[in-house]
């Protein structure tokens, strides 16, 4: 299961949505601009604070990490 | 089989992409290879000096702009140069592969410049940001400084009002946007500029909670804030160009006369990589489209050929 937290104008979250789409990949969009406890959540997993924030199957990702993306969906 | 083309174009930005969608109509054999495509003005909210536009979306203008180059060319690759060197030809090495081409324009645009206080670092995506339109709706309800006095500055913490409560503006002398902007943030009233004030230090937890100031507010050195929006300026990203040869000022922008050549037969460059005064999409993508015609000209008025680089 992926999950993606984004911000709707984040350039960076639309090139990792687009990534993900381009590998067939399945996954829910979380929009923590308007959800405190969404934001709290992404900051929780990623110890960060930005997006977008990918967990996929609880292995996350901060910002769009391409190689790292790879690497996990081998 | 090492492909041979006319020109690299390095830089996926506006600049590269319209120096691509040009060497399409010249029918020039191009290769664009870019670290990010769409570049900087993707991240910028709102565009409205582009002739044409009256108002859009940094994204928008380049989506549209790489569509058009695309259109043209379908050599538009994101990936990362490594090393660039001359032997009978230009040599592009990047992470997994290697191209020889006879010209290279250098668009590799330029990136955040940091402002060099203790707890940056340390607190970068924790607080400090340099992306307003990536982060700013982290901040709704909270309070945020954008530190930098131009008219990036301004556009940055006009776009902030727009989450957060309270926006400070910190600039290191008097606040100088575009006139238009300068109206704007007088009119926002969840705006307070400062003026000839720096950021010593940015101090937190787990995350930012407060800036250390060279000055007092409400009597204090000390700023309570939940995020640092860093606008202070840009470096070139020329470190490519140097083994080659290609001579930059001391700002390590690369030198280029009214063609946009360097001092290299060959090597071109434009836009914000370059020491041209104005750093605008507008006037970059004018210096590709010369370099462009100068590296057409060059290329048949020379007969300039790039015999293989592995033959002796």
């Amino acid at each position: 299961m992926i999950k993606i937290y984004t911000t709707p104008e984040c350039p960076y979250c639309k090139q990792a949505k687009a990534f993900l789409k381009s590998k067939g990949l399945e996954f829910e969009e979380l929009d923590i601009s308007k959800d405190e406890t969404l934001r709290k959540e992404a900051e929780d997993k990623s110890g960060k604070r930005g997006t977008p924030v990918i967990d996929i199957d609880g292995e996350i990702v901060f910002g769009f990490d391409e190689e790292k993306l790879n690497r996990i969906l081998k | 089989m090492i492909q041979e083309y006319d020109l690299a174009i390095i830089g996926g930005g506006v600049v590269g992409l319209s120096a691509a969608m040009y060497c399409g109509r010249l029918n020039l054999k191009t290769i664009l290879i870019g670290k990010e495509i769409k570049g900087t003005i993707a991240k910028t909210h709102i565009v409205e000096n582009y002739p044409g536009f009256k108002k859009i979306s940094g994204e928008g203008l380049s989506t549209k702009i790489l569509q058009h180059a695309k259109q043209y060319t379908s050599k538009i690759f994101k990936g990362e140069v490594i090393k660039i060197s001359y032997k009978k030809c230009f040599i592009i090495k990047t992470k997994k592969t290697e191209y020889h081409t006879k010209t290279i324009l250098f668009t590799t645009g330029s990136s955040w410049k940091k402002l060099n206080v203790p707890g940056e670092k340390e607190f970068t995506n924790k607080g400090v940001h340099y992306c307003a339109l990536c982060d700013g709706p982290l901040y709704k309800n909270k309070i945020v400084a954008v530190v930098g006095g131009g008219d990036s500055a301004a556009k940055e913490a006009l776009l902030l009002s727009k989450y957060a409560k309270k926006v400070y503006i910190l600039s290191r002398s008097t606040l100088k946007p575009e006139p238009i902007n300068k109206i704007r943030v007088k009119k926002e009233k969840k705006i307070q500029a400062l003026e000839n004030i720096q950021v010593k230090e940015i101090k937190g937890d787990k995350f930012v909670q407060s800036v250390l100031l060279t000055k007092k507010i409400n009597n204090s050195n000390e700023l309570k804030i939940d995020g640092v929006f860093v606008d202070v300026g840009h470096v070139p990203l020329s470190k490519l160009a140097i083994p080659i040869g290609t001579k930059l000022n001391k700002n390590k922008e690369i030198i280029i006369n009214k063609e946009s050549q360097t001092n290299l037969k060959g090597v071109y460059a434009a836009g914000d990589v370059t020491d041209t005064k104005f750093k605008q999409a507008i006037t970059g993508i004018g210096e590709a489209v010369k370099a462009v015609y100068g590296i057409y000209e060059y290329i048949h008025n020379e007969k300039v050929l790039c015999s293989s680089a592995n033959e002796e």
